[in-house]
């Protein structure tokens, strides 16, 4: 019945096709601590990124990485190594939610458990237990780790002010108003979870590991919640994003990068159309599904009344007929609901992800250009200085240049970097997506094939009924 | 609008005249055929050609056709109702009259979406449309046929006067549909009609079991039909729309196949074509519900009803035969005009026994027409939803095993 719960992601592929690429990098990350003091742009929050993010954290530090080790992933490679028998993986299961707490202050927890072969975990079956804001934390964590070098983070199911109320709300007995929301909300973090488990860099992220291994209660995620200040200092830096992302106009000279942010702009506007119509079948089949009990009722209601022996009993077969036929068409419309705009939704969110990653390149862009300007403008004042004769400034002006040249040539890297690794995650994304759509089309065919021969079966077992009416 | 000149209606008539043939008719008897050759649909009306080829002597000619409209179908059947001489048979009720609104607003309602759709998915849904309009002509052409079929089969409704003016008389009935006043009348009528009822049935003792029994179990039977014809009806509309949405479904699919990565296009193109596939089976399944489910209880609630009109009637007939033995008696207490009151009360008791004679054959009757209508029908249902969800499993099969292969 539930066969849409984590079914996807742990049976894709595992895309490990940059194994030996990146275990290089991720051993260097294991070496360099994290809070690198080659944040070289702290003091750069003179650019025009209003969210002056703290340290942030460098993957991979950009010195000796060869370039011609990056290479454009075929299909072909992606099978060899899919196919390839010592694959690893980790696979979540997320179980057993369950409210903890009273009143306001009430939460959620689930259990997650892993099953992995990695010898980067310290064991190969474990469980804990997590609530929902640990997993939003989780996610702002790699975020923070992750997106400036270009990473694609898989996002987390969304808070919802309606959703928590609810729980917070119900007590034993009325548990139908949230559990509906409850499940939905565990499957979705089931995906999200196993979405970044089958990311290669990502799976052996420390605190990847921590979430999933330690027993320990993670620190409360304060700031993850809608309402907290730093909740509200978010939302000012989204919308500040906002008005960034639509003012500044980079000057594209990778055409790979145009092209691209064409067509995730139109993959976009699709999934969403293609959601709205899922969604538009999901209400009609729920309301046949309701109008076919109420019509179920009133043929047992006419079969009670009818004197005639036969006919009545094969009406009152009809209303058992109709309500199983109702419980087909629930099925189905879970099904719509579960396998089909569950994708979607999914994938919507996806592209959001991959469209701040884009948006991450143009601050670093933006950081190289102005870095660019500043060189510039140090240049100008040391050739001033040397005009005037001013030997006492040259020095300094001379350093300036040089701190200067320096920061250009980061900046440059980075923006090189960035933009490397972004192709090298959509080619990635494009991959898994296009296996993990297939898998779900087929899944959702088969569950209409499931259900319609029920119906069969279901009239096939009244039509003798039809044909004993005397 | 659409104007449909040969509807395939002889298939559906064929059928609905076995359905409703009375027993005590010869099925061979073809002395007066009748049926609706042809249909225009033009603006609000509907114009129906009726055809008649009889070998009977009172008509002046053999084969001949006429053209009616709706009304003149109630009109037929109100000088039946009226008619005393009929008041101990079950009058066919009248055919529903043409409604056509809801499909009118659906295409009105898609006319105004025009410019939200691209140009395929505007043609499919028009072309549903179209369909569903000319399923719903082809119904009411069905259901008027039917009406008069009843009526030409019947032993002694074949030979009414008024039914031979109906056929034959080639020019206008000349029946305007009510006015004001009249409608007005009509309704004041109906309610005293009804509270009459009411009135009979609750002080009125009916010395005959039966008949207590049958009264009983047509007021509980028709309320209940009347509530399972709705909930079909909401059911079956409710089914088109799901059909409806996979072709939204369906362009959606076709739309995502042509703007995404090359190795998804096939994918999507497929499933795209099985949803079409699967919304015309879903559409036929909707349709054929509607159609023996749906009218089939739609028809016994207004034959039930008619039975519950003989009822009264009948009980109307025993409260005269009881005034005119309290007139009679009182005649013979004053002996003034006692032979006079003893006619009326003859009369009267003998209109009574004749009405409950044959009142108690056309209700055994009913009941036989119902279990017969009811098996055929559900059987007929049962098959074909066997058959059409038998096919969406083949075609949903075709679609996974070519999907499987994609795989590869």
């Amino acid at each position: 019945m539930e066969e849409s719960e984590g079914d996807h992601p742990p049976e894709m592929q595992q895309v490990s096709l940059d194994h030996n690429d990146d275990l290089f990098q991720s051993a260097l990350q294991e070496e360099a601590p994290l809070d690198n003091n080659s944040d070289i742009f702290a003091e750069e929050s003179v650019t025009s990124d209003p969210t002056g993010q703290a340290p942030i954290q460098q993957s991979g530090v950009p010195t000796s990485l060869p370039s011609s080790r990056m290479h454009r992933v075929t299909t072909a490679e992606l099978q060899q190594h899919g196919a390839n028998g010592d694959d690893q993986y980790v696979r979540v299961s997320i179980t057993e939610p369950q409210k903890m707490g009273e009143g306001m202050g009430a939460y959620m927890a689930y259990r997650v458990s892993t099953q992995t072969n990695m010898q980067f975990y310290k064991k190969s079956n474990f469980s804990v237990y997590r609530r929902f804001s640990d997993f939003l934390g989780l996610h702002d964590k790699l975020t923070e780790k992750y997106l400036r070098s270009g990473r694609i983070i898989p996002p987390a199911p969304e808070k919802s002010m309606i959703g928590s109320t609810k729980i917070k709300m119900s007590n034993q007995s009325d548990q139908g108003a949230s559990a509906d929301f409850i499940e939905r909300r565990r499957a979705a973090l089931e995906r999200f979870i196993n979405r970044t488990a089958n990311h290669p860099i990502l799976r052996v992220d420390p605190d990847f590991r921590d979430f999933l291994e330690s027993e320990l209660e993670l620190p409360k995620a304060t700031n993850t919640s809608a309402l907290s200040g730093a909740g509200v200092i978010r939302l000012f830096n989204k919308v500040g994003e906002t008005v960034n992302k639509i003012t500044y106009k980079m000057d594209e000279s990778d055409s790979w990068f145009e092209e691209k942010v064409q067509q995730v702009e139109n993959l976009d506007a699709q999934l969403k159309n293609m959601l709205t119509r899922v969604e538009a079948l999901v209400y009609q089949r729920r309301e046949l599904s309701q109008c076919t009990a109420s019509f179920g009722k009133s043929v047992a209601m006419l079969s009670n009344c009818d004197e005639h022996n036969s006919l009545s009993r094969a009406l009152s077969q009809l209303a058992e007929v109709e309500e199983r036929v109702e419980h087909v068409y629930a099925e189905q419309c879970n099904a719509d609901f579960g396998i089909l705009c569950e994708l979607l939704k999914d994938y919507v969110a996806l592209v959001g992800a991959i469209k701040d990653v884009f948006h991450e390149r143009v601050k670093v862009y933006q950081n190289w250009q102005h870095a660019q300007v500043v060189l510039n403008k140090k240049r100008e004042a040391k050739a001033k200085f040397e005009i005037m004769g001013r030997t006492d400034k040259i020095n300094q002006a001379n350093d300036e240049v040089v701190e200067w040249e320096s920061k250009v040539e980061r900046g440059q890297e980075e923006f090189e970097n960035i933009s490397r690794m972004i192709k090298k995650e959509l080619e990635r994304f494009e991959l898994v997506r296009i296996q993990e759509f297939k898998v779900t089309l087929i899944n959702y065919i088969e569950s209409l094939m499931q259900n319609q021969q029920q119906l069969i079966q279901i009239w096939e077992s009244f039509l003798p009924e039809a044909k004993a009416i005397a | 609008m659409l104007q449909d000149d040969s509807p395939d209606a002889s298939e559906q008539s064929s059928i609905n005249k076995k359905s409703n043939k009375s027993e005590t008719v010869d099925l061979t008897d073809n002395s007066l055929v009748v049926d609706i050759s042809d249909a225009l649909s033009e603006k609000d009306k509907v114009k129906f050609t009726v055809h008649t080829r009889t070998t009977l002597p009172e008509f002046a000619k053999t084969d001949f056709l006429v053209v009616r409209q709706h009304e003149e179908f109630v009109w037929l059947h109100d000088r039946f109702e009226e008619n005393e001489e009929y008041a101990g048979y079950i009058i066919p009720p009248v055919p529903p009259r043409p409604d056509f609104d809801a499909s009118r607003e659906k295409l009105h309602k898609l006319g105004e979406g025009e410019g939200t759709m691209t140009k395929e998915e505007f043609a499919k849904m028009k072309q549903e449309l179209e369909a569903e309009y000319l399923a719903t002509f082809k119904k009411t052409v069905a259901m008027h046929e039917v009406f008069l079929i009843r009526l030409a089969n019947h032993p002694i409704f074949r030979n009414d006067h008024f039914f031979r003016v109906f056929l034959e008389y080639d020019q206008d009935l000349c029946v305007r549909s009510k006015n004001k006043k009249e409608l007005f009348e009509g309704l004041v009528k109906s309610f005293s009609k009804t509270s009459d009822e009411l009135l009979l049935s609750a002080t009125q003792k009916d010395n005959d079991d039966f008949f207590e029994k049958e009264k009983d179990f047509l007021l509980e039977y028709h309320s209940h039909l009347r509530d399972a014809t709705a909930k079909a009806d909401k059911m079956t509309s409710r089914h088109q729309d799901v059909a409806d949405s996979y072709i939204k479904i369906s362009t959606g699919l076709n739309q995502l196949a042509t703007s995404d990565h090359p190795e998804l296009e096939k994918f999507f193109t497929k499933v795209s074509d099985t949803f079409e596939k699967a919304r015309k089976l879903e559409g036929r399944v909707a349709s054929d519900e509607d159609l023996k489910l749906s009218d089939t209880l739609r028809y016994y609630m207004r034959d039930s009803f008619a039975a519950k009109q003989l009822l009264y009637r009948r009980l109307r007939c025993l409260a005269d035969y009881e005034q005119a033995n309290k007139n009679l008696d009182k005649a013979r207490t004053k002996n003034k005009d006692i032979h006079a009151a003893e006619l009326a009360q003859q009369q009267a008791c003998d209109k009574f026994e004749q009405i409950s004679i044959k009142a108690k054959e056309e209700l055994v009757e009913f009941k036989k027409r119902r279990v017969v209508a009811f098996r055929k029908n559900l059987v007929e249902v049962a098959e074909l939803e066997i058959k059409h969800s038998k096919a969406q499993v083949q075609l949903l099969k075709n679609c996974l095993e070519s999907l499987k292969e994609e795989m590869e």
